[in-house]
């Protein structure tokens, strides 16, 4: 079972909601409240009563602090048992304000621990300094388990809508990603090219839109697959739908002969 | 507590009573209120008449409209109509199970003082709107009206804010709660002329889905019974938002932003988020007798409108949770503070709908419960202080303003033709025709995995405009929706008759160069003020307009707004009918774009182009202020329609003809598919320039060479008039007209665009 996670402000679980739910794959939405004892006691959650936890887009409590800030904080109540989660190799997503999420709690990179308590990555504000709405091409740079069914180099189309997407971190954490292929996905142009605005929509440090963990159980991205999950969503026509192996990836791993 | 005032007084008193309570009600209606007290042997309080202001204001009681809207808009017969025209949106069938809601209406005076917080408010309400009939809402649609951008500084009249302040307020209020509560915002305009110097007109639509079991009425239907309780949840109630109704039915002027601040409500999308979850769960647990969102004139217009005519209610006003203490009883009933739902609910169902409050942390009390004496009541910490005939409140005097009309002004008039490849670029770059993806691209238009052909739509990197976007409201039926929303100031400016009539054939172009049939409209009717007979007459002819179009295709007008008094001593808005359409289409996978998709296909102009140039930009780029309006028949459209839909599977993109004309309509199919396109105009009998750039209605559509026969055979078979007239070809736009030669790169054309 995949437990959606959401709280105020959250927006996109229904279309990652909807993702699983075409694909058989049992799902559930379940409220930051019920993880955290805060609920009614009949509504309360056992997170290791799911095998993965998604969190989706959207603006958690508004994001008038920072992007991802508040929903990270609260988050950071069961932390332990996040880290537990992980470490048992169980899955946690993040779309859009979900990769925000996780930077925030410190579950990303996923370097020096499986969590840290500083955040070390920033999805800072745009460089055009506006929110934007727009598909662009992504190139698959790395495996992970989120995205075995696509092919190493393949280009996709993903559509974006975010304010603060450009990724940030220090020397050490980007030389780190790249020596253990954590960057998942890179802004590219059509012909597949690293290239500046418009293609790399927020200016994010060489075009990283996307980034898993060590072990690649952990996994956040700015752009949102699940809006490309059918051929009929893109911009431009396909036949299948970009997204739809995303979440095919997760499902097989799920799946997989422990 | 509350004051008693006696009106026992001369007339000149009576109005400085109105003025002093800020009620805006004339002497006429002084005097009704009068008798009314003098039949309840007793005098008003403070409160009774913020009531009867709130309930009897222009805004909320469309005393001066109604008989107009009746005789043309309302009444269209269809059989999609399920419950429209009285409700705060209009819902129409949309599949066995499943009906659509459509909402439109406007926010201008608020966004006039405060563009951010207004606009973003006017999301809030809508939103509600259609939530109150236990809809989903699906799509937001923003169409915008401006002053001219260049406008000097220095001659700005005193106490009004620049357009280019005012467009940024607006686009960002709209963008950071239509983004926040996450309902995607597909289609709009942006349109400007200095008549909206001092009145901008902020629009805003929305579009829901509901099951059919679910929808709920906001009137207590006859089931309801005594001590059903009212749930009043959301938002707390503070002193935001008071009188918004009645400063919404007079003019602004200068005193406007120093007096009236306070009636701009404050949003806030982080509890409106939740209140949806909130409430759409509470209907689909069937705990839901009655809903309606607290909008203009507060707590009063909802209980008055959701008691009426079944029944009556008693309020405890002291229940009611507040933003500030010390607020006057009077202003806790006519606050219009956002983010506020009541619900009607059997007492045993209370606490299964506060349980779900409870896990998204809304607040909630109950605050008072139905009667059955048809009387409204208001207690406070044990005192009765309003306590009045509902009907009385509820059905306010209704106006024949008086009106005339203006004499329809034709004739051509002799001119040079103009130098063309600049004439086009300068109408591609002006700002009424340029590329919009800087407001558009600011907005979510995806969120919810329903945007199926977008606002803008082509390559990528090569963006062009759309003409209606389809949405995909069900996840397990392929049937669809378009949505397209129109307007045409410069046409209205010269005839708001065949103005009216041009908007709604435009709407349904673009609905149907979606490959979508016309199934319902809305309509916003933003004129200036209806106490001068002028601006009633235009409003007359306007309606006129509107109606006959809509009856002769058999579409109906489901639900509508009106505003006026947007008007200052300076400037009155162009009249500016707003017409939102919703197509059916039965298959979204069969839904057609804009953009230009294949090197040597065919390009066909289909309809009728005539010598149409009044209003249009190229005459309005010229200064020429003579010509003939494009007189739009619904018989003539309706073939064209027929003859469209009918071969769509062959058609690879379809955009309309309208504002710019022939020229502007390729120029935006070669953006999107960033391609180039060879004309030949000569086999049309008119000048070069009038072919390009006549505003008739027209479609332009391209074909595959070997379905050429097929095409031209149901188009005659319609009656349809067509013009072969070019291949997509190369990377340039290629004109030739005989013997003139017209030449533009596809980058120039992209560069003026954007």
């Amino acid at each position: 079972m995949i437990a959606i996670l959401r709280m105020e402000g959250t927006n996109n679980e229904d279309d990652i909601y909807n993702a699983f739910a075409a694909l058989k794959y049992p799902v559930e939405m379940v409220h930051l409240k019920q993880f955290t004892g805060e609920a009614k006691k009949e509504l309360q959650r056992n997170i290791f009563d799911y095998e993965g936890i998604m969190i989706p887009g959207g603006f958690s409590a508004g994001d008038y602090v920072r992007a991802g800030a508040i929903f990270g904080a609260r988050l950071k109540k069961i932390s332990k048992e996040l880290k537990e989660f992980v470490k048992e190799g169980r899955i946690i997503g993040g779309i859009c304000n979900g990769f925000q999420v996780l930077t925030e709690v410190g579950l990303l990179p996923g370097i020096d621990n499986i969590i840290v308590s500083k955040p070390q990555i920033s999805l800072a504000v745009n460089d055009s300094a506006k929110f934007e709405c727009r598909h662009v091409f992504l190139k698959h740079e790395n495996k992970c388990f989120f995205t075995e069914k696509y092919e190493k180099n393949e280009i996709i189309q993903v559509p974006i809508a975010h304010a603060e997407g450009k990724f940030i971190t220090s020397k050490r954490i980007l030389e780190e990603l790249k020596e253990n292929n954590q960057i998942i996905f890179k802004y590219v142009n059509r012909a597949g090219n690293y290239a500046g605005y418009p293609f790399n929509p927020n200016g994010s440090m060489e075009n990283i839109a996307g980034i898993s963990n060590l072990e690649g159980n952990v996994f956040g991205m700015m752009p949102h697959p699940e809006r490309v999950f059918y051929p009929y969503l893109h911009q431009e026509k396909k036949k299948v739908g970009d997204g739809k192996r995303f979440f095919e990836s997760i499902i097989k791993y799920l799946r997989r002969e422990v | 507590m509350a004051e008693e005032i006696s009106l026992n007084v001369n007339d000149r008193k009576l109005i400085e009573i109105s003025q002093a309570l800020g009620i805006g009600l004339n002497l006429e209606e002084m005097h009704k209120v009068r008798d009314y007290f003098y039949s309840e042997k007793r005098n008003p309080r403070d409160i009774e008449l913020q009531a009867i202001g709130q309930a009897w204001s222009e805004h909320c009681s469309y005393k001066s409209s109604k008989s107009i809207l009746k005789k043309f808009i309302f009444g269209i017969k269809a059989k999609q109509n399920l419950l429209v025209i009285e409700e705060d949106a209009g819902v129409v069938d949309f599949n066995k199970d499943y009906a659509y809601v459509v909402a439109l209406e406007s926010h201008n005076h608020p966004s006039a003082i405060e563009p951010y917080g207004g606009a973003a408010t006017g999301i809030g309400g809508i939103l509600r709107d259609v939530v109150c009939m236990g809809a989903k809402p699906i799509a937001l649609v923003d169409p915008l009206f401006f002053g001219d951008l260049n406008f000097d500084y220095k001659k700005l009249p005193k106490g009004v804010k620049h357009p280019k302040f005012i467009q940024n307020g607006v686009i960002s209020g709209i963008r950071d709660y239509g983004n926040r509560v996450g309902i995607p915002t597909v289609a709009g305009m942006v349109y400007y002329d200095v008549s909206y110097l001092t009145n901008c007109l902020v629009n805003v639509g929305c579009i829901g889905i509901v099951r059919k079991n679910r929808i709920i009425s906001s009137k207590i239907s006859k089931k309801g019974k005594k001590g059903d309780v009212f749930l009043l949840l959301g938002g707390r109630t503070g002193r935001d938002g008071i009188h918004g109704v009645t400063f919404a039915s007079t003019q602004l002027n200068e005193k406007s932003e120093k007096e009236d601040r306070s009636a701009v409500q404050v949003g806030n999308p982080i509890i409106k988020e939740p209140l949806i979850h909130v409430c759409l769960e509470a209907v689909e647990k069937n705990l839901v007798k009655a809903m309606k969102d607290l909008g203009g004139g507060g707590l009063s217009c909802c209980v008055d409108e959701m008691a009426y005519p079944n029944f009556g209610a008693v309020v405890n006003l002291e229940n009611v949770l507040l933003k500030e203490r010390d607020m006057k009883p009077w202003e806790i009933w006519v606050s219009e503070s956002q983010e506020r739902m009541m619900m009607l609910l059997d007492r045993k169902k209370v606490d299964k709908v506060t349980d779900i409050c409870d896990l998204w942390d809304i607040e909630y009390s109950i605050i008072g419960e139905i009667t059955e004496d048809k009387r409204i009541k208001v207690n406070y910490h044990g005192k009765t202080i309003l306590d009045m005939d509902i009907k009385f409140l509820v059905e306010p005097p209704v106006y024949n303003r008086p009106y005339t009309i203006r004499n329809l002004k034709e004739g051509e008039k002799e001119t040079k033709e103009p130098i063309y490849e600049k004439t086009i670029l300068e109408i591609l770059s002006s700002p009424n025709i340029r590329s919009k993806a800087f407001v558009i691209q600011q907005y979510d238009h995806e969120v919810g995995a329903r945007t199926v052909t977008k606002p803008l739509q082509g390559k990528i990197e090569s963006l062009t405009h759309s003409d209606s976007v389809i949405i995909k409201p069900l996840s397990k039926e392929y049937k669809g929706m378009a949505i397209a929303v129109d307007s045409n100031p410069s046409l209205m400016k010269i005839s708001p008759y065949w103005g009216a009539k041009y908007i709604m054939d435009e709407v349904c172009r673009n609905i149907v160069s979606s490959g979508a049939e016309p199934h319902s409209f809305a309509d916003c009717l933003n004129f200036g003020n209806p106490e001068k007979p002028e601006r009633m007459g235009e409003f007359y002819e306007a309606c006129k307009g509107l109606g006959e179009f809509a009856k002769a295709l058999g579409v109906p007008f489901v639900s509508g707004n009106v505003s006026f008094y947007n008007e200052s001593e300076y400037y009155s808005v162009i009249p500016t009918p707003v017409v939102l359409g919703i197509g059916i289409i039965d298959d979204i996978r069969k839904s057609i774009r804009t953009d230009f998709k294949r090197n040597g296909d065919l390009i066909y102009l289909i309809g009728d182009i005539k010598k149409e140039m009044a209003g249009s930009e190229y005459y309005k780029l010229y200064g020429y202020d003579f010509g003939y309006i494009p007189k739009c028949d619904p018989d003539e459209l309706k073939n064209k329609i027929k003859a469209i839909l009918e071969v769509k599977k062959i058609i690879k993109a379809c955009h309309d003809v309208s504002n710019g004309g022939l020229v502007v309509t390729v120029c935006e199919m070669m953006i999107g598919g960033n391609i180039g396109a060879s004309l030949d105009l000569s086999k049309i009998e008119m000048r070069t320039d009038y072919k390009l750039f006549s505003e008739s209605s027209c479609f332009v559509c391209e074909i595959r060479e070997r379905d050429f026969e097929e095409f031209e055979e149901i188009m005659k078979k319609n009656k349809v008039k067509f013009h072969r007239i070019g291949r997509v070809s190369g990377s340039r736009l290629k004109i030739i007209d005989k013997e003139k030669s017209i030449i533009l790169s596809l980058r120039e054309i992209k560069e003026a665009f954007s």
